[in-house]
């Protein structure tokens, strides 16, 4: 499986901008996680995978967005991922971060460029293929695209639905990130709808376990991407590209053992398995014989 | 007539199958796998139990049991063993199965982590649908006359009654059940788990049982080998004496030469020609 996942790191480093070859983008939002520090929530959700980190502050004063700027920029360095800072440029270029992502009623592009240079990275929050297009004319590097399901974060912006991602996959050759409401258990209509890449606020945050949320964001985001598996082997969680059964009992080095297979509760005789189609979900059981009274 | 006629004569048969060892072979904890076979020649058994599980999946080296006893021939009994339900003992059953290796299986479900002891209601039910499977049902029992008739009822190829809890050594606990068992089923009778050494073996095949599952008792040994064979010998023995009938118990002495003869035979007792009768 290692060698999988080394071609997947491969084929993600083509992205346009050093730095926007994530797959799950990780925002802040302290309200979310009270009792916890801002840096440990975020430093589990890098634990869990996220490849990009935005502090977003709309209530705290201009020092204290400082304050935990660079506290993140501390802690983003550590695990080598690009960190973004909500509106406030000056803070971009105060700590060094790789970029701002503004809103619609923020900056416009063009200022925010003259300020950062061509180098750092600009996002903004589009909620319309017009706005997208803007966007994108305008030299974003990269867009936000939603808010695709109802969400606390933005109370009261309607939602846009996966039917606006649809388009933004079809309309704009940027790179663009879903948000807004999504969860492990919506993420798959988003990655269907087009989404190579995704966003999550309070679902990452809010969880008592931000890093397994990461990693299961990221299971399905690979699963959809590059046709990889999610499937439970033995009961552990295992990302796998085997298409048969066959191939996953070679794909796990597994095929000097003398095994019986189950797969979904139903055995598989040996002799199906190279025809036995494996899909995401599965849930293999692999069992051979011990000593035993 | 030598020992191996009488043993020849006087198979164990299961399910149709004849065996002429009365000894069912564990095969868990030896200390190696040489060791494991080494004792499993000398046990002289011809069936061997062992257990099912995942596969370690950090390995690629085949570690099953099997490797080691492939060239032996001998019947399989995988047990169900990490079971609780009914429902777990037939999963466990079928995914044995269909390693190929036959369809006989020893139904164990657990219904208590302290005492391993069996749960009566889960076993009646899966060996009644595995008999209807088409499997050969070997349940391991608690020592209860009614559960194992109904057992039996339910399509068991054998009863396995345990002595003591798995594991513990303790022998026979219940010697006066395991009697009635044996005396009224239909099918053979094999005593499973918690026999402690070769006398509680010979104890349990005097009793009537038509043979012995162990595992710890040889696998835990100072010298498994020895004591494998230790138990083969135990085995054949109370086998040997159950046919040849024991004599009932008494209360009192009874001398093993009649007393007339003896030198101290008092002369009052004496010959009728000293009393003048001739």
């Amino acid at each position: 499986m290692n060698e999988s996942r080394k071609g997947l790191q491969l084929s993600m480093a083509m992205s346009k901008k050093a730095g926007l070859d994530f797959q799950l983008y990780a925002i802040t939002a302290e309200s979310n996680h009270p009792g916890r520090s801002l840096v440990d929530v975020m430093e589990q959700t890098l634990i869990g995978g996220a490849g990009i980190v935005q502090l977003r502050n709309k209530t705290g004063t201009r020092e204290e967005v400082l304050e935990q700027a660079k506290a993140l920029r501390i802690l983003t360095r550590k695990y080598n991922v690009p960190f973004l800072i909500n509106d406030y440029a000056d803070i971009v270029l105060e700590i060094d971060a790789e970029g701002v992502h503004l809103g619609q009623e923020d900056m416009p592009i063009a200022e925010a460029r003259r300020l950062l240079g061509q180098e750092r990275i600009i996002g903004i929050s589009t909620h319309n293929l017009q706005q997208a297009k803007a966007a994108e004319r305008d030299g974003a590097d990269y867009i936000g695209v939603g808010p695709v399901f109802p969400t606390n974060t933005k109370p009261g912006r309607p939602a846009v639905t996966t039917s606006y991602v649809a388009e933004a996959a079809r309309h704009i050759s940027i790179p663009f990130v879903a948000i807004g409401g999504i969860s492990p258990s919506n993420v798959n209509a988003v990655l269907a709808a087009g989404a190579k890449r995704i966003c999550a606020v309070s679902s990452i945050v809010g969880s008592d376990d931000p890093a397994e949320v990461c990693r299961s964001f990221l299971r399905q985001i690979n699963s959809a991407a590059f046709g990889y598996k999610s499937i439970t082997v033995n009961g552990q969680q295992e990302q796998s590209s085997a298409r048969t059964i066959d191939e996953l009992v070679v794909e796990l080095g597994q095929q000097n053992k003398k095994l019986v297979v189950e797969l979904n509760g139903q055995i598989v005789q040996r002799a199906l398995w190279a025809e036995t189609v494996l899909h995401s979900g599965a849930i293999v059981e692999l069992v051979h014989f011990v000593g035993g009274g | 007539m030598g020992l191996n006629e009488w043993l020849k004569g006087d198979p164990l048969t299961i399910a149709g199958h004849k065996l002429h060892s009365r000894f069912l072979f564990g095969t868990g904890r030896f200390p190696s796998p040489a060791v494991l076979q080494q004792a499993l020649d000398a046990s002289g058994s011809e069936v061997i139990t062992f257990a099912v599980r995942r596969v370690n999946l950090e390995s690629t080296m085949d570690d099953s049991l099997l490797q080691h006893v492939e060239d032996k021939p001998v019947i399989y009994l995988p047990n169900t063993s990490g079971a609780s339900t009914a429902e777990e003992a037939v999963r466990i059953a079928r995914l044995a199965r269909a390693a190929g290796l036959g369809s006989w299986i020893k139904v164990e479900i657990s219904g208590d982590p302290r005492t391993l002891l069996p749960d009566p209601i889960e076993t009646l039910h899966a060996t009644k649908q595995l008999a209807e499977e088409g499997f050969i049902v070997l349940p391991y029992t608690s020592d209860d006359p009614i559960l194992c008739r109904r057992l039996e009822e339910a399509g068991a190829a054998a009863i396995m009654p345990g002595g003591s809890p798995i594991g513990t050594g303790l022998g026979l606990l219940n010697p006066y059940n395991l009697g009635l068992i044996a005396e009224q089923s239909n099918v053979p009778v094999i005593i499973d788990a918690g026999i402690g050494s070769p006398k509680d073996a010979a104890e349990a095949m005097e009793l009537g049982a038509d043979g012995i599952l162990a595992n710890t008792p040889i696998a835990k040994a100072q010298d498994p080998v020895r004591m494998a064979h230790a138990f083969r010998l135990a085995i054949e023995a109370g086998r040997l004496a159950w046919l040849a009938g024991r004599i009932p118990k008494k209360r009192y002495a009874s001398a093993s030469s009649d007393w007339a003869g003896s030198l101290y035979e008092p002369a009052a007792a004496g010959s009728a020609r000293n009393r003048g009768e001739m």
